[in-house]
């Protein structure tokens, strides 16, 4: 108990920190919303217009500690305010109505990603210099590195516009109505694997070689020369003696993946024109839309104490050196 | 949880995925067969088909006021007094079916259209105008020199000015009317969202709202329902530029009014027949502007010298991928071109690449050349400055490099400078840079161009933000010229100041015009036509501006 009340505090204090800084960085960059849009329109806008609109938008002119404290007392109150830059839509409904979307798509890449890699790496571990040890990290180091874009286009000339495999747009056809019908979630299932896909070939690579590199360590160790000498299975020795104590850095590596999944994956979102918080995100930093700015970060930071938290808490029951602790 | 149970549920988790992501597979390849994209777009023939390159997603807002309006509120939803057309000059009569300027300027009459019809069935009255000109005073602000607006009998408006104002017209005229008889009675119409929205447009019925598209259905009211002929519109949201090309290059759409790149490769070449673009240069001037707060680019002579050194040829083709053509010396873009002066055009120097002329010019201003080839400044220090430009216009970028190179060639050191947008532009509002790539005012009338680059009105001192007239010029000539313009209510009268405006921007060359900006549009004929070319120019192939209506009213379904 003590341990999570420990754990508790820290993650109040990092809380703090982080949404300092959200609110903070966003003002340190040059401009404000208002001529950023005027910028943007180009000749499209009146510059006598721009007054109204600041005054339209609630552009903040108060020193910054009264923004601040304001932001403080906002923050902990759980208002967010309304967005500039898809004014006047509220900050939790332009959130809430692509959030699901962006857990959609990361969590499906994350979870594959790291399921599939995690065991690749376990084989390839288990097997040194085999087939799979030999050939693969290469291979998805290779692709790992390529510029996501570039993976993601390819991927959408190839199946999408090529063989026509895949659709090559948004979350679902826009030819159906969301419900609850098996025609609607095939569709959202198919909209969905050249996004994931993408994601899981950019990611796999890693969580193989992290789990590779660990397990192999592991191997080493003498129970499992003990395990071995009991004369145990070779598979219960790998997934029980030395997977099991491999996986713990790929648990905390999972939990903060898990926690930035939130953000979004900007630019498959962008690409694959799906519609998550990535390109809400990039919106609001180019337009300075502070309380988007601010929402999303709020967002991110809280997913990410969470499921770090819960990794914590998670650890307890997967290694007893931290409960000794 | 024992070790065991764990590790058991965490394989069954993995079997379960590894399956899932088999029957997602599964389930693609046999959707490919069936339905892929290609084959949506033709069961639904009759829905000409836009995409939107700047919103990753639509939220349900149709009030014009509002900053983020879903695309074709004021295309297709509501119309105007007049369209003004850029591509030919010609001014069509629209909500209003004529209009009278009074003798001395200050007021103008317009008369509305008999027989319109708001989409729920009631008729277009004065009491519209009045209350669509309150609120966007009231929520945009604006139109300082309109004292007041009224209903004149039961056809006709009044708007009555401070001062006689000329550009009013256009200015009136082309702002989208809405219906008081809804708005009066909307409690917070800047922050409404107007999900049914009842406008005089030909396609006002709002359908099938998603997150990334919706359509727009005829209106039954519609006061030209012969004009009707397409069945509706349906807009797909893209997060960006590559998305809707994308679709664009895959025939999913039938209008593609965003910057692609080559186009005549990646768009056209899929089928020539069918698919067209045309950038008329009808876009706003691009102006490369120095801050004539600063030494040297106070002097006119250095300003035109730097202009001679600049090959335009090379930047439109380098640059703007020979989309659109240079400038000349009366600074005015395409859009304009009814106004312009033919003797400036004619008589035209500063704007012509003249290496020669350049360097001479500079050597007689007072900007020597060092032994290593290199000028420097009256105050001993070398000539260099700054061009900036926003790091995510590749095209400008070019056209900023190849400036640098040309300026070499006289001895001037020029670097280009491309941070983000935002920050570039706050150094403009501020007064706080040396030189940039810079849009310029785009009207119907060039009064607001002139007044942008050498009004003496508009100049803000550095250090306060100005959001017009960025190297801060001001020129008391063009000061009482632009007076006359404004108070001129007769065309031909303006045409003569617009000519002499055109000889004193000649003559003290207050920013450095480049070329027009092209208006960007393409489209493929394969299921309407009646599209507008440069042969048949009714309109642009822009669907964010005021003629966008006229070509709602003239596509027609391919036979």
């Amino acid at each position: 108990m003590r341990f999570i009340l420990r754990r508790l505090g820290f993650y109040l204090i990092a809380f703090w920190v982080s949404i300092t800084l959200n609110f903070l960085l966003p003002r340190f960059m040059p401009g404000d919303p208002v001529s950023r849009m005027f910028a943007r329109t180009q000749d499209r806008m009146q510059p006598e217009q721009i007054e109204a609109l600041r005054k339209l938008l609630g552009v903040d002119d108060r020193p910054i500690w009264e923004q601040y404290v304001d932001y403080l007392h906002n923050m902990v109150t759980g208002q967010m305010g309304v967005s500039i830059s898809r004014f006047p839509t509220p900050v939790t409904e332009v959130i809430a109505s692509q959030v699901g979307w962006t857990l959609l798509l990361g969590g499906t890449a994350l979870v594959i990603a790291a399921v599939v890699g995690n065991l690749l790496g376990i084989l390839a571990a288990w097997r040194r210099g085999g087939a799979i040890d030999s050939a693969l990290p290469p291979v998805l180091i290779f692709i790992g590195s390529f510029p996501y874009f570039w993976l993601a286009m390819g991927a959408l000339y190839l199946f999408g516009v090529t063989l026509g495999w895949f659709p090559i747009r948004h979350a679902f056809s826009d030819t159906i109505e969301p419900s609850f019908s098996w025609e609607f979630m095939s569709d959202v299932g198919m909209h969905l694997v050249l996004p994931a896909l993408t994601i899981v070939l950019v990611s796999v690579g890693g969580w193989m070689l992290g789990m590779r590199n660990t397990m192999i360590a592991t191997n080493a160790e003498d129970y499992i020369t003990m395990a071995e000498a009991k004369g145990l299975r070779p598979g219960r020795i790998m997934f029980r003696y030395a997977a099991r104590n491999a996986m713990l850095p790929s648990v905390t590596s999972f939990g903060m993946s898990l926690g930035f999944v939130v953000g979004g994956a900007l630019l498959t979102e962008v690409v694959f024109a799906y519609p998550g918080v990535g390109y809400q995100l990039l919106n609001a930093v180019q337009g300075l839309d502070y309380p988007l700015m601010q929402g999303l970060f709020l967002t991110i930071t809280a997913a990410v104490l969470l499921a770090n938290f819960l990794v914590d808490i998670l650890y307890v029951r997967l290694d007893p050196r931290v409960r000794a602790n | 949880m024992t070790q065991a149970r764990f590790l058991r549920s965490a394989r069954i988790a993995a079997a379960g995925l590894a399956m899932g992501a088999m029957v997602l597979t599964g389930c693609s390849a046999n959707a490919g067969n069936t339905g892929s994209a290609k084959a949506d777009a033709s069961a639904q023939t009759a829905l000409l088909t836009i995409p939107r390159e700047d919103m990753g997603t639509f939220v349900r807002n149709f009030n014009p006021f509002a900053p983020t309006v879903a695309p074709m509120t004021q295309q297709a939803i509501y119309e105007s007094l007049l369209i003004y057309n850029p591509a030919n000059g010609d001014t069509t009569p629209w909500l209003a079916s004529e209009w009278k300027a009074a003798e001395d300027g200050k007021s103008i009459i317009f008369t509305l259209r008999d027989g319109v019809k708001w989409s729920d069935g009631q008729p277009l009255v004065p009491a519209d105008v009045v209350t669509t000109f309150a609120l966007q005073k009231k929520i945009k602000g604006g139109y300082d020199y309109l004292d007041t607006v009224t209903a004149e009998g039961t056809n006709q408006v009044k708007f009555s000015f401070k001062t006689a104002w000329s550009p009013a017209l256009f200015d009136l005229g082309q702002l989208s009317i809405l219906p008081d008889h809804v708005w009066s009675k909307i409690a917070d119409p800047e922050k409404d969202a107007n999900e049914k929205p009842v406008g005089t447009g030909p396609y006002t019925e709002v359908d099938a709202f998603q997150a990334q598209s919706f359509v727009l259905k005829k209106n039954p009211n519609y006061w030209q329902p012969e004009k009707q002929k397409i069945a509706g519109i349906k807009m797909l949201a893209f997060a960006g530029n590559d998305g809707a090309n994308l679709a664009a290059a895959n025939g999913d759409v039938d209008w593609a009014p965003q910057y692609m790149p080559n186009i005549e490769k990646t768009f056209i070449s899929k089928d020539p027949d069918h698919r067209k673009y045309w950038f008329p240069p009808t876009g706003s001037m691009i102006n490369w502007q120095l801050n004539t707060t600063k030494a040297p680019f106070n002097d006119t002579d250095v300003r035109k010298a730097l202009s001679m050194a600049v090959d335009r040829d090379q930047v439109t083709k380098i640059g703007m991928s020979g989309y659109t053509k240079p400038a000349d010396c009366t600074g005015l873009s395409g859009n304009y071109e009814t106004w312009k002066n033919k003797e400036v055009q004619d008589n035209c120097e500063w704007t012509k690449l003249n290496v020669d002329e350049a360097n001479k010019l500079l050597d007689k201003a007072g900007y020597p050349k060092g032994a290593d080839g290199k000028r420097t400044l009256k105050d001993g220090k070398p000539f260099e400055f700054k061009i900036s430009v926003g790091a995510a216009s590749s095209d400008w970028l070019s056209v900023a490099n190849v400036i640098a190179q040309n300026l070499a060639e006289v001895g001037v050191t020029a670097k280009v400078d491309s941070p983000d947008w935002a920050a570039v532009v706050a150094g403009y509002e501020t007064g706080d840079f040396d030189s940039g790539i810079v849009w310029t005012a785009n009207d119907p009338s060039p009064y607001k161009y002139f007044a942008g680059t050498m009004g003496t009105s508009t100049v803000k001192p550095v250090g306060e933000k100005a959001f017009e007239n960025y190297h801060r010029f001001g020129d008391p000539k063009a000061d009482a010229l632009l007076t006359e313009f404004a108070a001129a209510a007769d065309e031909d009268t303006q045409h003569d100041i617009a000519d002499k405006l055109q000889e004193e921007y000649s003559a003290v060359a207050p920013t450095i015009p480049l070329f027009a900006g092209p208006e960007w549009g393409a489209y493929n004929n394969t299921r309407f036509t009646g599209w507008p070319t440069e042969e048949n120019p009714y309109a642009t192939l822009s669907v964010r501006a005021p003629t966008t209506v006229l070509v709602l009213t003239s596509l027609e379904p391919a036979k």
